[in-house]
């Protein structure tokens, strides 16, 4: 797809505005009734993906150009899809969260990036992670434990670390749990250790697609390399990166996220806690494991008309409103360890607020990022919990830092942490 | 058109370097508007440009903003959650500054004892209604959903919705406010401006509604209404509202003391009876007629689908066919939908009673399958919170109203028929989504009590297609033919038109009004507040040359 492709979309967008809140329906109070990070935090309309489909509508008719102040409406966004859900409330003809990583897309394309973004891009082309950290190290995490190294041998299942939990040495754990547990479970399993690479989501998600395409092609020829019928990861960039981007980059793997597979165990009767947590939590949906979270349909087709005008599509075409994500599972895992009481946040599962990781902002925007994060743990407050439990490395690493910050007792947790306390 | 750097300096030193810009796109985001393409040259989805876009955060901020636009005769328009074209600049040849009043969004007071809630302009009905519900209160929300602005509809329009039978339109709801006039001034009107208070509009103090309001509203050409107070109902309901079901379809379980019906009734003549009945009888807290809005050959199909997550819009070419939708079509063809709380079990078990009775006389009934318990869920969630408003562009993301002449409901009657004859005729060449020529909806009642009604014709056009923007525009210049020819006033289409048209024309059709002298009224109010003149046309007037 190209941004012209979204020229009707833009054409057709009402300004209705839904896309700045949660869905409607779903408000319970003033404060948290706001769904959409950016426009919260910039206000002008152009922040919002009703004012960013005009902005590309207006740079595709030439109405204006690529400016500094239009660079910052793009990319000071997380592309956490809370848009995509409340445009769809009401609408089948409408993909904006698509369109506005077509935005973003184009004007990488044309050379307008991100000065912040190109020492992460650069250390990405180098060095195969995010994080600009040595490529030797990424497997130090797995130093002493006795897992198959899939650059050499073969298994059915491959267990996928990322950059974020490889070398954030305060979130390493649930690597190694997650592994024990896998392990346990009977599963043959390997790992890359030192030749993983990064899922290339995020570089994706800032607007980078040739480099995507690029650690796609990589992983998925490893993957085959080293007979992997099924990817486990603990971290939602990858999984909706594996899940939802690859099989357009022709992969056919099966891609599970880790509190899947312990959810699975829990319901087969094959795993048991044996210890109490005496703790009041509350989960944090990752955008990528939560909305963005859903089965990959395949497509392709086009609109057709009926009933005079009404728009609709030949053959059907998927339609990605959050209403599958994945949801139940973590909460399930956190159901059954005793003494755990989980407690909803207002706005949850395809209404949850983004973590403010995403889309590139914590590389580009870290006052931004850290913004939404502290709304988040404000929400979490409110709920008077001690903790709020994430699935996500990212999310849970700007938890911590905003946490840190603001000298908050507010304890953040990963699910696959609370399952090796509990064992 | 360009801001002076001097003015765009002064602008930005009230605000901030961040809360106002004059990028070219993001002007644009100001500039696309909805309808737009209807009126505008070459079918542009964009209105004029605003010179600027500023963004105050007080009321003070306003009234330092419309004094520099005064200065440098900058017209001022301000727009809240925003919607219509008339809510973008209006000619090309004025400088216009956009006001965007998206930072004054608190809730500032809520009076429990008083019953009133206080707020900003930026204040969503869906908030507020979410805060006061759990102290046992209720708002009016307006047909336009509930992403719309409390103060916008109850300052600046009428702001009837499906709730106004029981709680009022919020034109009779608003209370104390305070606005600041185009020259700068800062009114605050009602109980407020004698220093009593929130709690009424008319006094102890001064009352401006009608001269705010004028005959349709002054939608944003009568400087910023900054702050309002709402009068709030009791809310017989729960404190929380419990939503479920899956996204998008949200179900809202039905308390004990809750009704929640579709009726249906066999002609035009027993729609009328069966209104004055439950106006009569005092029944009923939420009275609608909402998902005729996807037409009446498609409307049953359209909600059934909407409800089925696994399904698309494109799977109701199949579903239409079946006959036991093609039945359901024929039985609620003449429908709406009827929401009843009662104060007691004692209470909703009378109401009940009442209902069958006026259902057995004048010969409507209750649509079985739209009363069953997923859709009358769903209809509960729907008209409590209204917030599934943008399912009027549900089809192809252009809805135009036509009609929606308000009266009684033996005089709305009257223009079914045509109205219905209109867009069969207009739709028949398939450039306009063909749903049936009713495709009317409309409050129960648009006054507190019952007594008047309107019915407004949801066309759908493709923004997206030449052909069908040109057929949406003629369509409204059918029905206003069709309006005036039959005896009948134009309805909301004519609006709609005099965006687009030059000063001459609209003064035309004014002179043509039943009264025209109200115009000329007007003129004489916006020259009191307004004399430089920094308010749009909005505001309807008509010169004194045409006196």
């Amino acid at each position: 797809m190209a941004l012209e492709d979204y020229r009707a979309d833009a054409l057709r967008c009402t300004r209705c505005a839904y896309c700045k809140w949660i869905p409607l329906d779903l408000i319970k109070s003033w404060r948290f009734s706001k769904g959409c990070p950016s426009i919260e935090y910039s206000n002008f309309h152009s922040y919002s993906a009703g004012g960013r489909l005009v902005t590309a509508l207006s740079l595709m008719e030439g109405r204006s150009e690529v400016t500094d102040q239009v660079i910052d409406s793009v990319f000071k966004c997380q592309l956490c899809g809370n848009c995509d859900v409340t445009c769809k409330l009401c609408r089948f003809d409408m993909e904006p969260l698509a369109a506005l990583h077509e935005l973003r897309l184009k004007l990488v394309e044309d050379g307008h990036v991100l000065p912040q973004h190109k020492p992460v891009m650069e250390g990405f082309r180098k060095l195969n992670n995010m994080l600009n950290k040595p490529k030797a190290q990424r497997g130090d995490w797995a130093d002493g434990l006795q897992v198959k190294d899939l650059s050499s041998t073969k298994a059915e299942v491959a267990f996928h670390a990322g950059c974020r939990y490889s070398y954030d040495g305060d979130l390493r754990q649930v690597l190694t749990t997650s592994i024990d547990l896998i392990q346990n479970a009977g599963v043959d399993l390997g790992i890359m250790g030192k030749n993983e690479s990064c899922c290339g989501g995020r570089a994706y998600h800032m607007g980078y697609s040739p480099d995507y395409r690029k650690a796609a092609e990589r992983n998925i020829k490893a993957w085959a390399n080293a007979g992997v019928k099924t990817v486990v990861t603990p971290c939602a960039d990858c999984y909706h990166t594996f899940k939802r981007l690859y099989p357009g980059a022709g992969s056919q793997v099966e891609v599970l996220h880790m509190v899947e597979f312990v959810s699975r165990l829990i319901e087969e009767g094959k795993l048991k806690f044996t210890k109490s947590i005496p703790m009041r939590v509350t989960y944090h949906d990752p955008c990528h494991l939560g909305r963005q979270g859903e089965p990959y349909v395949p497509w392709q087709g086009k609109e057709k008309k009926i009933f005079g005008q009404a728009v609709v599509y030949d053959p059907p075409r998927p339609r990605y409103n959050g209403a599958q994500g994945i949801y139940e599972p973590p909460r399930n895992v956190l159901r059954s360890i005793p003494g755990l009481e989980l407690v909803e946040m207002e706005r949850s599962k395809e209404a949850s607020w983004c973590c403010g990781a995403g889309g590139g902002v914590r590389e580009a925007y870290p006052e931004f990022s850290a913004w939404t994060a502290n709304e988040r743990i404000e929400e979490a407050k409110s709920t008077t919990a001690d903790a709020i439990v994430s699935a996500c490395p990212w999310c849970e690493r700007n938890f911590i830092d905003a946490t840190k910050q603001n000298d908050t007792k507010m304890k953040v947790f990963d699910v696959m942490e609370l399952v090796q306390q509990a064992l | 058109m360009a801001l002076s750097r001097d003015a765009y300096r002064e602008f930005e030193d009230i605000v901030g370097k961040e809360n106002i810009s004059d990028d070219p796109a993001f002007l644009d985001s100001y500039a696309f508007e909805w309808l737009a393409e209807l009126v505008r040259p070459n079918q542009s989805h964009f209105m004029p440009r605003p010179v600027a876009v500023i963004m105050p955060a007080s009321t003070e901020e306003v009234q330092a903003i419309i004094r520099i636009c005064n200065k440098y005769k900058i017209k001022a328009k301000p727009i809240s959650t925003g919607w219509y074209h008339w809510a973008a600049p209006l000619k090309e040849e004025d400088d216009t500054l956009q006001i965007d009043l998206r930072r004054m969004n608190r809730i500032l007071e809520i009076d429990e004892k008083n019953m009133y809630a206080v707020v900003e302009p930026y204040v969503i009905c869906a908030q507020l209604q979410a805060e006061v519900m759990k102290l046992g209160y209720d708002i009016n929300i307006i047909g336009a959903g509930s992403s719309t602005s409390i103060v916008a509809s109850a300052c600046a329009y009428a702001g009837p919705g499906p709730s106004s039978f029981w709680m009022g339109n919020n034109s009779d709801n608003l209370l104390g406010m305070e606005w600041v006039t185009p020259t700068g001034e800062i009114i605050r009107t009602g109980s407020l401006g004698s220093g009593s208070g929130w709690f009424c509009s008319e006094g102890p103090g001064p009352s401006v509604r009608g001269i705010c309001r004028g005959t349709l509203g002054s939608r944003g050409a009568m400087g910023v209404y900054t702050k309002c107070a709402i009068k709030l109902s009791h809310w017989p309901g729960p404190r929380e509202l419990d939503v479920g079901g899956t996204v998008p379809a949200y179900r809202l379980p039905i308390p004990d003391n809750f009704r929640v019906y579709t009726i249906a009734v066999p002609d035009w003549d027993a729609w009328a009876d069966i209104y004055y009945r439950i106006y009569d009888n005092e029944i009923g807290y939420i009275f609608h007629r909402q998902f005729n809005l996807a037409g009446a050959d498609l409307g049953p199909a359209l909600w059934l689908n909407y409800n089925d997550p696994t399904k698309t819009l494109g799977d109701i070419e199949e579903l239409v066919e079946k006959p036991e939708i093609k039945e359901l079509t024929d039985e609620m063809r003449i429908s709406f939908q009827l929401i009843m709380a009662g104060r007691s079990m004692r209470d909703i078990e009378l109401q009940d009673k009442v209902l069958d009775e006026i259902l057995a006389e004048a010969g409507g009934w209750k649509v079985k399958r739209f009363c069953e318990q997923d859709m009358a869920e769903f209809t509960n969630m729907y008209l409590q919170r209204m917030g599934h408003k943008h399912m009027n562009f549900v089809w192809v993301g252009g809805y135009l109203g036509s009609w929606m002449q308000s009266g009684t409901p033996d005089w709305v009657k009257g223009y079914v028929p045509i109205a219905i004859e209109g867009l069969y005729r207009d739709a028949a060449n398939g450039l306009l989504v063909e749903c049936g020529g009713d495709a009317l909806m409309g409050c129960g009642s648009q006054i507190g009590g019952g007594g008047m009604t309107g019915l407004e014709q949801f066309v759908s056009y493709d923004p997206a297609d030449s052909d069908s923007i040109a057929a949406g525009t003629q369509h409204m210049i059918d029905a206003v033919e069709d309006a005036t020819s039959n005896g009948f006033p134009p309805g909301k289409e004519q609006l709609y038109l005099q965006v687009g048209q030059k000063d001459e024309e609209i003064w035309a059709s004014l002179e043509k009004s039943a009264q025209p002298m109200i115009y000329h009224f007007q003129r004489k109010i916006k020259e009191a507040f307004d004399p430089n003149n920094i308010g749009d046309r909005m505001y309807s007037i008509l010169p004194e040359e045409t006196s």
